[in-house]
Parts: C-alpha cells; sequence; structure tokens
C-alpha cells in the first residue's frame, strides 16, 4: 500500500536520508525504531507530505506523494498523522477537533460527522469529555482524541510520530492500548516509537534506522531479541537498559 | 470659568467631538484592512511580495504622521487627485496606523504552533482553510489587546487632522479659544472630552487584557 523507493533527504548540508526503501502492506504494523537524529520522524513526514524529499519516490496505491501536486491535500485525507506534541487546535472543543476534517475538508454533514465523532470519542474512552476544550484535558487524553481526529477522516493508513514520548509514564498505558486495538482492527500503521514492549508485542515488522538508513530491518521477535546487526544491538542495549 | 462659557463653547465642541469619532473609526477601518493584508504580503512565500509589504511597513513607520498627512492632503491634489481634508485626514492616519497593525496581526498569526498548521494539513486542509478555520480564529484573540491600544492611538492621534483643517475637536477648541481667549476652559473641556472617548476604550483593553491572560493561564495546566 505504502512504497518509499530510494528516498534522499538534506536539510541544508545534512544528509538525513540516505536511500531508504520501505514497503507497507494494507494491515500491516511497521515500528521505526532508532536513535534521535538516525530520520525515522522524516521518514513517516515523508510520507503524508509534510516534509519534502529530493529524490526517490513514494507512492500511496501507486499515487505518487509530491508537496507540489495538488492532490496532495486529497492525499493526505488518506493518510492520517497523530503527533508528538498531540496538535490539537486550543480553540475548539475535543467534539470540533474531531469533527473539523470530516465537515471541512470532506463536506460531510454536520449531523453526520458528529455522530462518527461521538462514535470515535466513545472507542479511545473519552465520550464524557467531548464539549472539553485540549487544555482541561491530560496529555493522554489528547493523544487520544488526536488519534480520534486521525480516524475521523477514515484513513486507510495512521502515521504514528513518537506518539508517547510527550506523555507522563502512567498516561502512555492508555494510548498504546487504543493503538493495539487499531492494529487488532486491521489499520495500516507506521509508528515512530521509543516504545520496545509495544513494538514487540504489536508491530508485524521493526526497522531500524541508523545514519539515515535502514540497517536492520524484520520480524519484531527477530529485530527486538537477536538483533544482527552491531547499531541495533548497541541501541537496543542502551533503551533496554533505562 | 463661567458656566455659561462651558455651555456656549460644549455644542461645537461636541460637533468636533463628532468628526473625532469618524476620522478615528474611518482610520481604524481603513488600517485594518491595509494591516491585515500587508501582514498576509509580509507572510508570502513569494520574496518581492514580502520585501515588497516589509519596505512599506518600514518607510511608513519611519515618517512622522504630521508629515504623511501634509504629503497627502498638500500633493497628492497635485497629482490631480482632489481629496476633501477630511478623506486626506482618514486616508493619512488609515495609512500610517496600517504599519502597526500589520505588525499586530503579524504577531497573532506568528505565534499560532507550526504543529497546529502540520496537524491541519495532515487532515487535508488547504492553506486557504487553515488561515480561516486555525490561523486567524486564534490569531485575532491574541492581536486584540494590542490592536484596542492602537485603536487608543488612532483616537489621540487624529487631533493631528486639525494642522490639515479638518474641525475635529481640537481644531473647534483651538477656533474658540482664539476668538474668546478663555484658553483655560476651553483646552480644559477639551482634555476631558478626550479623556472621556479614550478612558473607556482604554479600559476595556486592560479587561482584555487580563482576560486572555486568565485563558492562557487556563491553558498551561
Amino acid at each position: 500500500m505504502i512504497a518509499i523507493d530510494h528516498i534522499h533527504k538534506a536539510f541544508g548540508a545534512t544528509q538525513v536520508l540516505k536511500g531508504v526503501s520501505l514497503e507497507v502492506a494494507a494491515g500491516e504494523v511497521v515500528c521505526l525504531i532508532g536513535p534521535s537524529g538516525s530520520g525515522k520522524s522524516t521518514v513517516l513526514r515523508c510520507i503524508n507530505g509534510l516534509e519534502s524529499y529530493d529524490s526517490g519516490a513514494i507512492t500511496i496505491h501507486g499515487q505518487t506523494v509530491d508537496v507540489r501536486r495538488s492532490d496532495i491535500h486529497a492525499l493526505r485525507t488518506r493518510v492520517g498523522m497523530v503527533f508528538q506534541r498531540f496538535n490539537l487546535f486550543p480553540h475548539r472543543t475535543v467534539l470540533e477537533n474531531v469533527m473539523e476534517g470530516p465537515v471541512f475538508v470532506k463536506g460531510e454533514s454536520r449531523a453526520e460527522a458528529r455522530q462518527h465523532a461521538q462514535a470515535l470519542l466513545e472507542k479511545v474512552g473519552l465520550a464524557e469529555k467531548q464539549a472539553a476544550y485540549p487544555t482541561q484535558l491530560s496529555g493522554g487524553q489528547q493523544q487520544r482524541v488526536a488519534i480520534a481526529r486521525a480516524l475521523a477522516m477514515r484513513p486507510e493508513a495512521i502515521l504514528f510520530d513518537e506518539p508517547t514520548s510527550a506523555l507522563d509514564p502512567e498516561l502512555v498505558g492508555d494510548v498504546l492500548t487504543v493503538m493495539r486495538d487499531l492494529a487488532a482492527e486491521g489499520m495500516t500503521m507506521v509508528v515512530v516509537t521509543h516504545e520496545m514492549s509495544f513494538a514487540k508485542e504489536v508491530a508485524d515488522r521493526v526497522c531500524f534506522l541508523y545514519g539515515g538508513q535502514i540497517v536492520e530491518e524484520g520480524p519484531a521477535s527477530r529485530v527486538l531479541s537477536e538483533p544482527q546487526n552491531a547499531r541495533t544491538q548497541d541501541f537496543l542495549r542502551r533503551v533496554l537498559d533505562h | 470659568m463661567a458656566y455659561a462659557d462651558i455651555a456656549a463653547f460644549f455644542p461645537i465642541l461636541l460637533k468636533g467631538a463628532v468628526v473625532t469619532v469618524q476620522i478615528t473609526l474611518g482610520a481604524l477601518l481603513l488600517s485594518t484592512l491595509l494591516g491585515l493584508l500587508l501582514a498576509l504580503m509580509k507572510r508570502s512565500p513569494l520574496t518581492p511580495v514580502s520585501a515588497l509589504a516589509g519596505t512599506f511597513i518600514n518607510v511608513i513607520r519611519g515618517l512622522p504622521i504630521i508629515v504623511q498627512l501634509f504629503y497627502i492632503y498638500f500633493v497628492i491634489p497635485e497629482l490631480g487627485i482632489d481629496l476633501s481634508a477630511f478623506q486626506a485626514s482618514i486616508i493619512g492616519l488609515g495609512i500610517a496606523y496600517s504599519a502597526y497593525q500589520a505588525e499586530n496581526f503579524r504577531a497573532g498569526i506568528e505565534a499560532i504552533d507550526s504543529g497546529q498548521i502540520e496537524a491541519a494539513k495532515s487532515i487535508g486542509m488547504k492553506s486557504a482553510l487553515i488561515m480561516r478555520r486555525v490561523v486567524l480564529p486564534q490569531a485575532i484573540r491574541i492581536a486584540l489587546p494590542p490592536y484596542g491600544n492602537t485603536a487608543v492611538m488612532i483616537l489621540k492621534d487624529s487631533s493631528l487632522a486639525s494642522t490639515i483643517t479638518v474641525a475635529e475637536m481640537t481644531r473647534a477648541g483651538q477656533l474658540i479659544a482664539a476668538s474668546t481667549f478663555q484658553n483655560t476652559t476651553v483646552y480644559t473641556m477639551v482634555a476631558l472630552m478626550y479623556l472621556a472617548l479614550s478612558l473607556p476604550l482604554i479600559f476595556g483593553v486592560n479587561r482584555l487584557e487580563r482576560f486572555f491572560a486568565k485563558s492562557r493561564q487556563g491553558a498551561d495546566q
């Protein structure tokens, strides 16, 4: 479904992606792990065109992702994104945040969008918070609203950019539970994460990035339990020591 | 200070006050529209557009308002465009303050976290929709207190229109004082009438600032 073919990307003189290739099949959950600065978030941001890439190609169901093309907006409605810092609209209620895309981008009727939004808030366990403003919620609750907002567009895939990194440890669990449920329902997911236990349990595949390249890739159980590459071994040792 | 004098001067000054309010509102409206346009131009990815707006803002800020008024009232007619003194004062103050308004609006727009704009993009919103639904509703709240301060300054600087013969409140006062020599009475009345107009506006702005400071505090919790 998502095909990344040898993409390169530089920020000024710094080469951040050096030929990354990755295929994600429908229904698959792929976790991208690696040290900070390895390029994993950049890969994710290239998939829905929040970042452009210099060479190579990314396609979603065969349609090229290109920031300069006018079909980028339509493409983004098919691939949702959840951010590290939630990025909810602070001037709108929880329900309005979830309804915003369906009503103003897809042109759904308010009644229809409200019904769907309420069902999604129910699903992420926040039905009773629909009238609250984001600032009145905990980080974990905000992140679950952000997931509902992405789901409201009925996307074919969702990208998660370190969705639990900004959360207090006791709030991580609820967000991971929602993500686990989504994976079980067959949602295609690409997840940049430092939650190794989540990756081990939920991911079909894990890719380890280092220095702008995927240096090791395979089934989660193998990459995380018996890493072959020295860099992966080193990284996992440090992460798991924590 | 005779009560008879006050009673005699008041209707004349009140007439001037009406003109003062008209100039203030006209200049506020013009500066708002032009300021918003300049703020958006300055954020344009096209360098010539943002450079043009930047240059305009700097030139306008670098000129005394009174010189701008003289320019519009005395020079523009030589180019064949007829302007009444009243029109010239609104246009002059409107342009002069558009530069400050542009900075108010720009600060408001730039205060919006870029993460929100990315989130809006990620659900497929195009830039015009992002502006309308995400950026402007929040930017207006942020820009409102400085906007109120600008309104107070326009109100006070509308007195500069007296220098190009507009019979607003200051000019009305000057004319009465010149013919009656009742300087103390006249200018005290003029000062009090300006305060009657500006103080409610200032209190309103203070309340707004407190209100927004409170709601921002809530945002941190």
